[in-house]
């Protein structure tokens, strides 16, 4: 499944990406992060607990970022797996300046997902993932106003 | 109650009471002491190498008696069986363990059960069981999977073909050559997901002072299921007893032994306690066998007056990942002996291609191939003619067999019993009012709106089966059933029956049947079935097979009864039997009418014994095996008007009437309510249903969200009625009337449709005709 947006976050680019690869902001604003731990260089492995439609449940897994261009863009690798099934996943995030004290994030991915979560709540996907990361983005925009 | 009338009445079904108010026992209704509750771990991969189960976790949590890999109980259950192994066909029967051992073959494959002393315990710790796997390539459709280079779910099944079939009848490529039309058209019959109310579960208690293992489980068939589990678990049949009594629906879908009831058996044995194991709808969607899965290629030879003679099938049939019990002979034997339907086709040549695919297994589903067959010949025949510009009216009569040619044995091999197709075609179109409709489709068209008109003209194959064709075509076992009548001291009477209904409302007909036979009152005749304790032998309810054969069966052994109390009313009477007359369950002198003993009577009189005619036995009770001599053959119309909304696609059905002849009919009532819920299950594959899968082989239609059911507003008004032509094949000159709605309804829907666009050019649309899919078809022709 393809997964797309933008994000307008209100804040200078340098500290929307401080924020973006710092695992501490990672772990307090992605909803639902159990366990958030440094493995490697740009190497974490996670524990996400995570509801589609009736499907909740804990996926445990990895995330590794890659290709990292500071400031402007990176790869995200994401995989997980638990009782509600596995989600695989690689995204390219970019930064944009807006040049207004702003910055656009612009996301695209490509998410591949199976077991009860496949079959039961995949028509749901789309939505719930949108929901998620509009909620981390404005997150991360909370933070750097309290930081700051 | 005048006994002559008990055949033919509409008497309201017994069984209800006990089901509509809770007081059924299902198989999650039944409780013994000290159950322990399974819970299955299933792969969420299409098709992926189990490189570890790691069980330590999950055996450690609370509750928790016992973990099992697949590897853990290779020795203590044998692979789920396939037990229709279709000669001359290459046939290959890859090895299905009841939990994957080295790799996972499909989504909600068992991996590993946990075994814990309550539901909840069991499923938080199957939660908790760490499986690593390795990801395959997968592959989901027939055609990709026999294509060179596609991904290998067996090393020992090239191409993933599990057979190659072949029927032949005449000589097609001649017709082919001198055909003056020739008609090609690919059908794609989609995968469907049965729906009983009641999801597969079973209760197994061993007791290890006896050695004996009760079973409750639900199946169709729980004698088959009780040799099928000796088998696989090594326990004596003399020691296993399955009840299968209450049963919320089959349709096909509980014909197969299935790994888990088979797991819980073996892991009762294992642990000495009874082990509980229902599956939740989630797991009912990825692991109860799905039905139809056709990719159809069809070649039609004819003249150009509309005489067909030829027709060619080549099928590619989706198995899924495993050959479940029964599947290879449903698109084979079910499907390829029917694509004659009602007409005189003389060169018919099919072939069938049985794949394995990383999906659920598919195995019989209501009409089980006959579905399939039926739909392709009823959609050529309307391609036909729609190229000759005829009615599909009178293209259907110029090729019906006619009523004086019965029995008519079609290319395909099977001898048709007897039929009147034009009877029943008359009857339908004057119930539906024919000629107006056609005159008002014109005016509509001239107003720019869409109403089309389809038909059924179907007839299929009941009454499975004489033994000896069930052999030649490989099925492992016979077709024949049982029956006992007993009757009591008191004059009432149980019968025992080899059918094993789980909707079918047999309690109700097989005491009318019974009371018909012997005079004894309805209400007392108590009905007996589907459990291997109390029954001789039984082959189970499914192929409309229960009535024509286990009812045959019931009716000779009451028979029977009649016979031998006929001899001791003639002894009591101090008359021969020769002069004895039986009437309406008194028996009595010719010409002294007033000189008669009742049945009831003579079953006392039998009990007692203490004066026995001479040379007979006390008792009054007659066992019967009956194996029928042919297959019985129901036929009928079916008519489906619709009018199709340009703006939307959206099919609304106007009309629907259906004319079958099922031969004699003993509860109307019932047999209404069977063709009622059949031709809502056909109307569901033509408009509603589909199985869709993921590249990935996820099955994106697992929920009744996502799988569309048809509700109450999703079914038409329809107006059934019958002709009646009887079948010599069994005493009661019935048929079959349990698959035919299914069967007839489904092409009758989408030639309605078709004929409603065809304005548009519109030649055929693959199912289901949701209304985006008629839509996106209206656009593109209206852009052309």
């Amino acid at each position: 499944m393809k997964i797309s947006g933008s994000y307008t976050v209100n804040a200078e680019r340098q500290a929307v990406w401080d924020r973006l690869l710092d695992p501490d902001s990672l772990a307090s604003c992605l909803p639902g992060v159990e366990k958030l731990e440094k493995t490697g260089e740009n190497e974490y492995d996670m524990a996400m607990n995570v509801g589609v439609g009736m499907i909740r449940g804990t996926y445990d897994g990895k995330v590794r970022v890659n290709n990292i261009n500071e400031p402007t863009d990176y790869q995200m690798y994401v995989e997980g797996s638990g009782r509600p099934g596995f989600v695989k996943g690689t995204g390219n995030i970019e930064l944009e300046d807006k040049g207004d004290g702003t910055t656009e994030i612009t996301y695209e991915g490509d998410v591949e997902v199976g077991g009860p979560v496949g079959s039961v709540a995949q028509r749901m996907l789309g939505s719930v993932s949108k929901r998620m990361v509009d909620q981390f983005f404005s997150c991360v925009e909370d933070s750097i106003k309290k930081g700051s | 109650m005048a006994v002559t009338k008990m055949f033919g009445a509409s008497v309201k079904r017994r069984e209800d009471a006990r089901m509509m108010t809770g007081r059924a026992h299902y198989t999650d209704d039944v409780r013994r002491n000290h159950t322990l509750h399974m819970g299955v771990v299933r792969s969420p991969h299409a098709h992926a190498r189990i490189t570890s189960v790691d069980t330590s976790a999950a055996a450690s949590m609370p509750g928790v008696v016992a973990v099992f890999s697949g590897a853990d109980l290779v020795d203590d259950i044998a692979p789920v069986p396939c037990a229709w192994l279709i000669p001359d066909s290459d046939l290959k029967v890859p090895e299905y363990r009841a939990i994957a051992v080295d790799k996972a073959r499909f989504v909600g494959d068992a991996v590993a059960v946990v075994i814990a002393e309550d539901r909840y315990q069991a499923e938080d710790a199957a939660d908790a069981v760490n499986v690593s796997y390795e990801p395959l390539d997968v592959v989901t459709n027939q055609e990709e999977a026999v294509k060179d280079g596609a991904p290998q779910l067996y090393d020992d099944v090239p191409n993933n073909l599990a057979f190659q079939w072949k029927l032949n009848g005449g000589d097609f490529d001649a017709a082919q050559n001198s055909a003056e039309v020739k008609i090609s058209q690919r059908f794609v019959n989609q995968r469907l997901i049965p729906n009983a109310m009641e999801a597969r579960g079973v209760l197994a208690d061993f007791n290890p002072g006896s050695g004996s293992l009760e079973v409750w489980l639900t199946s169709q068939n729980p004698h088959i299921h009780r040799l099928l589990l000796s088998a696989v678990t090594g326990i004596p049949e003399t020691d296993i007893r399955v009840d299968s009594t209450d049963v919320g629906g089959g349709f096909g879908s509980k014909i197969p032994l299935y790994g888990g009831e088979m797991v819980a058996c073996a892991i009762a044995k294992k642990l000495g306690r009874p082990i509980k194991w229902m599956e939740s709808r989630r797991e009912n969607y990825v692991t109860t066998s799905h039905g139809r899965d056709h990719i159809d290629y069809v070649d039609l030879a004819a003249t150009n007056d509309g005489v067909v003679t030829g027709l060619r099938v080549e099928a590619y049939a989706n198995h899924g990942a495993y050959l479940s019990t029964a599947a290879p002979g449903v698109p084979t034997w079910l499907f390829g002996t029917m694509l004659s339907g009602p007409y005189k086709i003389p060169n018919i040549s099919c072939t069938v291609n049985g794949v394995l695919t990383n999906t659920t297994t598919t195995d019989a589903y209501r009409g089980a191939g006959r579905p399939e067959a039926t739909y392709l010949i009823e959609r050529m025949m309307d391609l036909l003619a729609q190229e000759l510009g005829m009615d599909p009216v009178e293209i259907r009569r110029k090729n019906f067999i006619q009523p004086d040619e019965f029995p008519y044995t079609v290319a395909t091999t099977l001898q048709y019993d007897s039929g009147n197709y034009d009877g029943a075609l008359d009857k339908a179109l004057q119930m539906v009012g024919y000629e107006d409709l056609r005159k008002k489709q014109e005016q509509l068209r001239s107003e720019g709106r869409y109403l089309g008109i389809g038909f059924s003209t179907y007839v299929e194959v009941c009454g499975l089966a004489p033994s000896a064709a069930a052999g030649a075509m490989g099925f492992q076992g016979g077709l024949w059933e049982s029956a006992t009548v007993r009757v009591h001291p008191s004059g009432k009477a149980t019968v025992f029956t080899g059918a094993s209904p789980h909707g079918q409302g047999e309690e109700t007909t097989f005491a009318q049947l019974i009371s018909h036979e012997t005079g004894i009152p309805f209400h007392d005749i108590e009905v007996v079935h589907s459990d291997t304790d109390r029954i001789p032998f039984g082959w189970g309810t499914y192929g409309s097979r229960s009535t024509a054969v286990g009812g045959s069966a019931l009716v000779y052994a009451a028979r029977n009864v009649v016979e031998k109390a006929k001899r001791f009313a003639a002894h009591m009477l101090e008359s021969s039997p020769e002069d004895i007359e039986f009437n309406d369950g008194v028996f009595s002198v010719k010409g002294s009418p007033e000189r008669s003993k009742t049945i009831q009577d003579v079953a006392l009189a039998a009990h007692l014994a203490w004066d026995l005619p001479e040379g007979e036995k006390p008792g009054l009770e007659e066992n019967y095996f009956f194996d029928p001599t042919n297959f019985t053959f129901p036929f009928g119309t079916h008519i489906c008007v619709v009018e199709i909304d340009a703006e939307t696609g959206a099919v609304d059905v106007q009309k629907y009437v259906a004319v079958d002849d099922l031969g004699n009919v003993i509860n109307p009532m019932i047999v209404d309510g069977q063709v009622h819920g059949g031709i809502a299950q056909g109307l569901a594959q033509a408009l509603y249903e589909y199985a869709a899968y993921d590249d990935g082989g996820q099955l994106l239609t697992g929920s009744m969200m996502d799988y569309c059911v048809p509700k109450f507003e999703h079914i038409p008004h329809m107006d059934v009625d019958r002709t009646v032509t009887t079948t010599p094949v069994n005493p009661m000159g019935l048929k079959g009337a349990g698959e035919t709605g299914t069967i007839a309804s489904t092409p009758a829907v989408v030639n309605a449709i078709i004929d409603a666009l065809s304005p548009l050019g519109v030649k055929h649309i693959d199912m289901p005709l949701t209304s985006q899919r008629v839509w996106k078809v209206i656009e593109e022709r209206k852009g052309s």
